[in-house]
């Protein structure tokens, strides 16, 4: 009880603190300084080491570079936070299937899949891109960097007994720990990210974009770590363990700041959710595939289900049909079957749902119509990576009837 | 915000314990044209030159092999995963369950599960399955396949693996190695490693 009375202090503090009568004004962002420029050795020094590290970061191969994708994010972001100030930053979206976003001093934004997966509207994904760059004006990685410089020392002994040890996954274990003191950096504290909050739904406020998505966002990945604790028989989700989560604000804090936040004239806008579903729908089954196949029955099943709000489509059956197969329990190659059995009635030339399809009933105990469906996937596409072995599964004379 | 920080810990421990002299003999060369048994299981192969063994216990009945180094090329051998285990030491059975080999696991499907493995045990995304083979593997019937993948190490790597289910128990070996020269370089003393499996 005082921790939630705490909360809702702290949440109306903020709010006071960043609105002085919350009715009065709706909260703008401050006006744009233009172009920044590093000062003193501390911020070079900072931004010389994250211009080194984004040339390499460029060529990883984790980068999605597909341009549509690409120009379309950015088109958020600018929406998002407005034209002059978004000329400072360089987008990379790469591909890691978690929830996740992050802005370097230097202006560099790192956007990963998982989050594509998870926002369902420009709006949505407007929230966490403004969110991430108020950390950028607000400067908060150069307050980190004095504040944890002790973080380096440990990167120096830790360097030192890497060099010591005998093994090659010393080496790489040392780079991780490189990673992750570099990601330390931008680990932010909490008042840092409520600054970061105020910002970005301010930004929000003053763009197209309808503000009170902001705080969906937040309830929907509660709900999904909840679904996910579930399905894992865990008392309670951890949300510490989530890379986004472990300093953010407590969630219930966060949504309630921003829907308090959020202008209320502008509950009426367009979220942007229509145009966000045409400009994902290529990438919907390569980001799907990418989170079922993490083996988190309980997070991916609720991801089906909230994308599917908008309506079921083959994509997402199919999905549904990979999660449970892969699973394999009995019960769940039944399930399985009647999912892709949607799949294919929606898109009857989904090969990849045939296949699945196919492969539930012949191991639920129904070789005819499974070995029926494998046919149907090696006539739909029969240069597949698999099409031999199918092949093999399959009699070579249909028996006449 | 950026990676999980158990990470950390868990690498500065490591480094810890790298200080103490035991770790440097960890690993065990194996000699060429000289049979020998994986993982305590039935498997043997005959080398026909010089591999090391890596001593990393990933799993109860895996092993792995290297010539350089286990991200320049690694050999993983898996011996007889029973049904309901997964291919790999699950770090947290609740946590972090990884997918299971099971009875009702069909040929075709083996390179599915080595694919779901890899993405909930490194966290990547990007891993494709290339090409899929019926081949003989240890006398029987199995599969051959490829793939390829994008490491935590933001390298590509690329990996052949042969597999195939006997007395219902998954016998899988593969090779990884970097797609940028030491994949090609690698790939014909793993097939020839390879030819010499033998179950009795």
């Amino acid at each position: 009880m005082i921790g939630r009375l705490r909360l809702a202090a702290s949440a109306l503090g903020l709010a006071l603190a960043l609105v002085p009568s919350a009715h009065a004004e709706p909260a703008l962002p401050p006006p744009y300084a233009g172009a920044y420029q590093p000062q003193g050795v501390d911020e070079q020094g900072l931004w010389r080491q994250m211009d080194e590290e984004e040339r390499r970061f460029a060529e990883s191969d984790m980068v999605i570079r597909d341009e549509a994708l690409n120009t379309y994010v950015r088109k958020v972001l600018c929406d998002t936070v407005g034209q002059d100030r978004c000329g400072a930053t360089r987008v990379y979206i790469v591909r890691v299937p978690w929830f996740n976003a992050s802005m370097s001093p230097n202006g560099l934004m790192q956007v990963y899949s998982g989050l594509l997966l998870r926002v369902h509207s420009e709006a949505e994904l407007g929230a966490v891109l403004g969110h991430e760059f108020g950390h950028f004006e607000a400067r908060h990685s150069l307050e980190e960097l004095k504040a944890r410089r002790s973080g380096t020392d440990v990167l120096s002994w830790a360097l030192v007994l890497a060099n010591l040890a005998p093994s090659y996954d010393m080496v790489r274990a040392y780079r991780d720990l490189q990673l992750t003191i570099i990601g330390n950096f931008y680990r932010f504290n909490r008042d840092q990210e409520r600054e970061a909050d105020g910002l970005g739904i301010r930004y929000l406020n003053s763009s197209m974009l309808r503000p009170q998505a902001a705080a969906q966002v937040w309830e929907r990945l509660m709900a999904e770590f909840a679904a996910d604790a579930r399905a894992k028989g865990l008392k309670k989700p951890r949300f510490d363990r989530i890379p986004f989560y472990s300093t953010h604000p407590p969630e219930a804090e966060r949504a309630a700041t921003l829907a308090l936040l959020a202008r209320p004239d502008a509950a009426q806008r367009d979220d942007g959710a229509t145009r966000y579903r045409a400009a994902l729908a290529p990438w919907i089954p390569q980001l799907l595939d990418d989170q079922i196949k993490l083996n988190d029955f309980g997070a991916s099943e609720f991801l089906i289900q909230s994308l599917a709000e908008g309506g079921w489509t083959a994509p997402l059956w199919h999905a549904r049909g990979e999660l449970h197969r892969m699973r394999g329990a009995p019960r769940d190659l039944a399930n399985a079957a009647t999912f892709y059995g949607e799949a294919v009635a929606l898109d009857p030339n989904h090969a990849e749902a045939h296949r699945g399809l196919g492969l539930s009933l012949l191991k639920t105990g129904q070789p005819g119509p499974g070995q029926q469906a494998l046919r149907r996937y090696l006539t739909l596409k029969p240069d597949a990576p698999d099409a031999k072995l199918i092949g093999m599964m399959i009699p070579q004379e249909v028996p006449a009837p | 915000m950026n990676f999980r920080p158990i990470f950390r810990i868990a690498a500065l421990a490591l480094a810890m314990f790298a200080l103490t002299p035991t770790t440097a003999s960890a690993h065990k060369l194996r000699e060429r044209g000289v049979a020998v048994t994986i993982a305590d299981s039935p498997l043997t192969v005959t080398p026909a030159r010089d591999w090391n063994r890596l001593d990393g216990h990933i799993g109860k009945h895996v092993e792995s092999w290297t010539l350089d180094g286990g991200q320049l090329n690694d050999v993983t051998f898996y011996a007889g995963i029973e049904p309901g285990k997964p291919l790999l030491r699950e770090r947290s059975k609740k946590r972090e369950p990884l997918p299971k080999f099971s009875a009702a696991t069909l040929l075709v499907e083996l390179p599915e599960l080595l694919e779901t493995t890899y993405r909930s045990y490194k966290q990547i995304a990007d891993f494709r399955v290339v090409n899929v083979q019926p081949a003989r593997f240890l006398g029987q019937d199995g599969v051959l396949f490829t793939y390829e993948y994008v490491d935590q190490d933001e390298l590509t790597r690329q990996g052949e693996a042969n597999a195939a289910i006997i007395g219902g128990r998954l016998y899988m070996v593969s090779f990884d190695a970097p797609r940028l020269h030491y994949f090609a370089r690698g790939i014909e003393d793993f097939r020839r490693l390879v030819e010499t499996a033998r179950l009795p």
